[in-house]
């Protein structure tokens, strides 16, 4: 019998495929090894995400569900809660007794009850609604609470970039 | 590449080694002066080592490709990380024992060095064991090889370093031999895992026991190791002086030890509980439900337990969950604080008779008790728990005499319930209530609370007590339950359950009539106050209905043109084929040229600012559905910070195409 956690990364890969969520793709790099994943986000629409497609992995621990794995994107993130090295800071993916900002309750924690679908959703809506308390990148942080059409700017930037399009002329 | 690489440095110490070697032959023609040459002359020595190294770094590489064949990248990582440390510790054991530096002190940390980065691996392959879909032969025939061999060599050094130690005093020795004292209790700990996988994975179901196990290995090593650094930093203290390179692992091997005691501790407490205290689910319950275990998302076919808060999961997944954190995965409910099921002990007095009472309900629906208050029977009979379930569907339907049919289902099942035995009907109770997310009180020969669940807003609010206390005086019941009722019933005071008079409470006590009635009374209250309750809750679910079709009509009188173009772009998500693509390039210059769209473009036009024109869409349309305006909004949104639509176009036929190339390649794996 295999380990419970490459079963149980079976099934979300299973379901995923199955029955994918809108603007989400995600799976194992290669299906030797089932605990590093690639996942596409689009941004939310109705942001300055909007229209990006960014790629981010996924690493899940050997004792996945049990600990949360750790999420991170793989291309250049302009965002208050994504370090500048690109991993993820959201409370969903920290286990409870490890607090890197100290603003989190321990009800929005890790738990098994989380998914790789509900990771990215969180993602997703963590992009279009930054959480500047406990910002990962300061500098993101104070733009956007600060100059928001310039962060916005910023963030259509990027937006292109991923889509390999030169930036914006204005 | 690889070779590519170390061949340079191959082929230069070939060179060196042949030169400094054939220039002393040259020079001494003999084979013994030859040696004696070279020894004595320091850069000849200098090459011999590095030729040495050289030499090790081969067989190292050896081994390495022997025992485990390609490393991952992690594993790398994870070595160079070690390596370090083991390199800075070796250097500050070098200051203690400088008197004793030679080359075979040297050789010596070199093997060291080197036995410990492949007891690093081994522990990292047998680990990776548990997240390798496929174990091949060749796997258990290296793991179990080196195991042993380095088992042998271990123990071989400590019985080396022992004896050495015995006979000519304390020396460096000394911390080699504690070194691979050390090391054999990796081994140990490596093998032990092995062993524990390979049982694991013989079995075709989950071997529930293994967590434990290798928790309990964990701890045995731990403090193996933990007694084995306290004592050789003692060692070292009395002979030499404190020796700072074996500092961070004591400290480390104490943290680890603490946490797996800790670990341990708590999780047997959890884990006990769940064996001893909670429910097993039954296969009606199992079928009732959603059945997937929520941690591993398999289905539950027996095996399962149910939380105090009703939660059902694998026990074997419940097990290594404890192990981690003792709370309700879905609910966190810490298990170890929360009120247990099946213990009386601290059951505040007036909880137990009301469950006694609610045990014993079914017996008494005769009309004597309910008829004196005037009130129809079939109200007064139906028990609050039995009636819960039915109440959320069928209320906004049925309007004044919609409780009696209901009450009468409700009463055959108490009267069921109870004549299965007082447990059951107990029980019986608890399920009808888990839908309402209210882990009854009367649950399981009572809780001391009413509600231990997480969301116990009536169950906290409309204690037992309250009803006592005069409660039932303020309602005038039977309120009706009808979809609209202009006022609503002022709530309960809330009174605590130590709120009840001592003369109540002897009331309630004993096997007489008026004990009994008392009871009933206790429990009509509580009734009360539940209906109470549910009349609220109904309220304010016709409240949220209007507003909610509200909404609906608002929306869809201001979003109607821009509909067509997010549903097409929607359809482009997830269908990503080129047709498609085509049709949302065209509906998207149809919303754009729409009047709505264009006005809202137009005053922020070159502002390349989009948060204005979010709250022009906001005030429209406030809750739920307006996203769609939202949406529409985000169109014109980029069309205002300064991409035209042709420009949009290619973001989309780009993004379209990332999205295609990534679904194939998906697929094809």
């Amino acid at each position: 019998m295999a380990g419970s956690a490459l079963r149980r990364l079976m099934a979300e890969y299973k379901q995923l495929t199955i029955n994918p969520p809108e603007g989400i793709l995600a799976g194992p790099v290669d299906e030797e090894n089932f605990f590093e994943w690639e996942a596409l986000i689009t941004g939310p629409e109705g942001t300055c995400w909007d229209g990006g497609v960014f790629p981010a992995k996924v690493i899940f621990p050997a004792d996945y569900p049990l600990s949360p794995p750790k999420m991170k994107f793989m291309c250049d993130m302009f965002h208050p809660n994504v370090y500048a090295d690109g991993r993820v800071c959201i409370s969903i993916l920290h286990a409870p007794g490890e607090d890197p900002t100290g603003y989190e309750s321990r009800s929005e924690r890790w738990s098994p009850v989380q998914s790789v679908e509900k990771i990215l959703l969180s993602v997703v809506s963590l992009l279009a609604e930054p959480n500047d308390e406990s910002p990962a990148n300061v500098d993101a942080a104070k733009l956007w609470r600060e100059n928001r059409n310039e962060f916005e700017k910023r963030a259509i930037r990027l937006v292109r970039s991923t889509l390999g399009l030169p930036p914006p002329d204005c | 590449m690889w070779w590519a690489r170390w061949s340079i440095w191959i082929v230069l110490c070939a060179i060196l080694t042949s030169m400094v070697v054939g220039n002393a032959f040259y020079q001494k023609k003999q084979f013994y002066p030859t040696v004696v040459y070279i020894t004595k002359s320091k850069p000849s020595m200098a090459v011999i080592y590095a030729q040495a190294l050289l030499f090790v770094v081969m067989m190292g590489k050896l081994f390495r490709k022997l025992f485990f064949g390609q490393l991952r990248p992690a594993e790398f990582e994870h070595l160079v990380e070690r390596s370090w440390y083991a390199v800075t510790e070796t250097c500050l054991a070098f200051t203690v024992f400088r008197d004793d530096f030679s080359p075979k002190f040297l050789a010596l940390f070199t093997l060291l060095l080197f036995l410990k980065s492949f007891h690093w691996l081994a522990e990292e392959r047998v680990d990776y064991m548990e997240r390798s879909p496929v174990i091949t032969w060749v796997f258990h025939v290296r793991v179990l090889s080196l195991l042993s061999l380095l088992l042998i060599s271990d123990l071989y050094f400590v019985n080396a370093a022992y004896h050495s130690t015995m006979t000519k005093g304390a020396s460096v020795q000394l911390v080699f031999g504690f070194e691979y004292a050390i090391l054999t209790t990796i081994v140990m700990n490596t093998l032990a895992k092995y062993i524990f996988h390979v049982i694991d994975m013989q079995n075709e179901t989950p071997w529930e026991n293994k967590a434990v196990f290798v928790l309990h290995t964990e701890v045995i090593i731990g403090f193996v190791k933990v007694c084995l650094y306290v004592l050789f930093v003692m060692i070292m203290v009395r002979i030499y002086t404190l020796p700072l390179f074996a500092l961070r692992p004591t400290y480390l091997a104490l943290r680890s030890f603490k946490k797996a005691l800790n670990d341990v501790i708590m999780s047997r407490r959890a884990i006990n509980n769940m064996n001893n205290l909670y429910p097993d689910v039954t296969q009606e319950e199992l079928a009732n439900t959603d059945n997937v275990c929520i941690i591993c998302r398999e289905e539950m076919t027996g095996g399962a337990k149910k939380l105090p808060c009703n939660h059902i999961f694998h026990v074997s997944c419940l097990r290594s969950w404890f192990q981690r954190q003792q709370t309700c995965p879905t609910c966190r409910l810490n298990v170890l604080r929360a009120p247990l099921p099946g213990s009386n002990a601290n059951v505040p007095n007036n909880a137990a008779p009301a469950a006694a009472a609610a045990r014993n309900f079914g017996q008494f629906q005769f009309p004597g008790f309910a008829q004196p208050q005037g009130f129809p029977p079939q109200q007064a009979q139906p028990f609050a728990w039995g009636n819960i379930p039915g109440w959320p569907p069928q209320q906004p339907q049925q309007p004044a005499g919609g409780a009696q049919p209901n009450g009468d289902n409700n009463q055959g099942q108490a009267g069921v319930n109870a004549g299965a035995g007082p447990n059951d009907g107990a029980r019986g109770a608890q399920e009808a209530n888990a839908n309402a997310n209210n882990a009854a009180g009367a649950g399981d020969a009572g809780r001391p609370q009413f509600g231990a669940g997480p969301i116990p807003q009536f169950g906290f609010r409309f204690n037992v007590s309250a009803g006592v206390g005069g409660a039932n005086q303020a309602f005038p019941f039977p309120i009706p339950p009808m979809p609209y009722i202009p006022m609503v019933p002022p709530p309960p005071p809330l009174l605590q359950t130590t709120g009840l008079t001592d003369e109540e409470l002897q009331q309630m006590e004993g096997n007489m009539r008026e004990n009994i009635e008392a009871r009933l009374q206790c429990l009509r209250n509580v009734q009360i106050l539940l209906d109470s309750a549910v009349v609220q809750m109904q309220q304010y679910a016709t409240v949220v209905d209007r507003l909610n079709v509200n909404n609906a009509s608002r929306t869809a009188t201001t979003s109607p043109p821009s509909t067509s173009g997010t549903t097409d772009s929607r359809v482009n998500n997830n269908t990503a084929s080129p047709s498609s693509s085509t049709s949302t390039s065209t509906s998207n210059n149809n919303t754009s040229s729409t009047p709505i769209d264009r006005q809202k473009s137009t005053p922020n036009g070159g502002a390349g600012d989009s948060e204005p024109i979010e709250k022009t869409i906001h005030p429209a349309a406030t809750a739920g559905p307006s996203r769609t305006s939202q949406e529409s909004a985000s169109s014109s949104a980029a069309t205002a910070s300064g991409i035209n639509p042709t420009e949009q176009d290619e973001i989309r036929k780009r993004r379209l195409q990332k999205f295609t190339n990534n679904t194939t390649a998906g697929g094809a794996q």
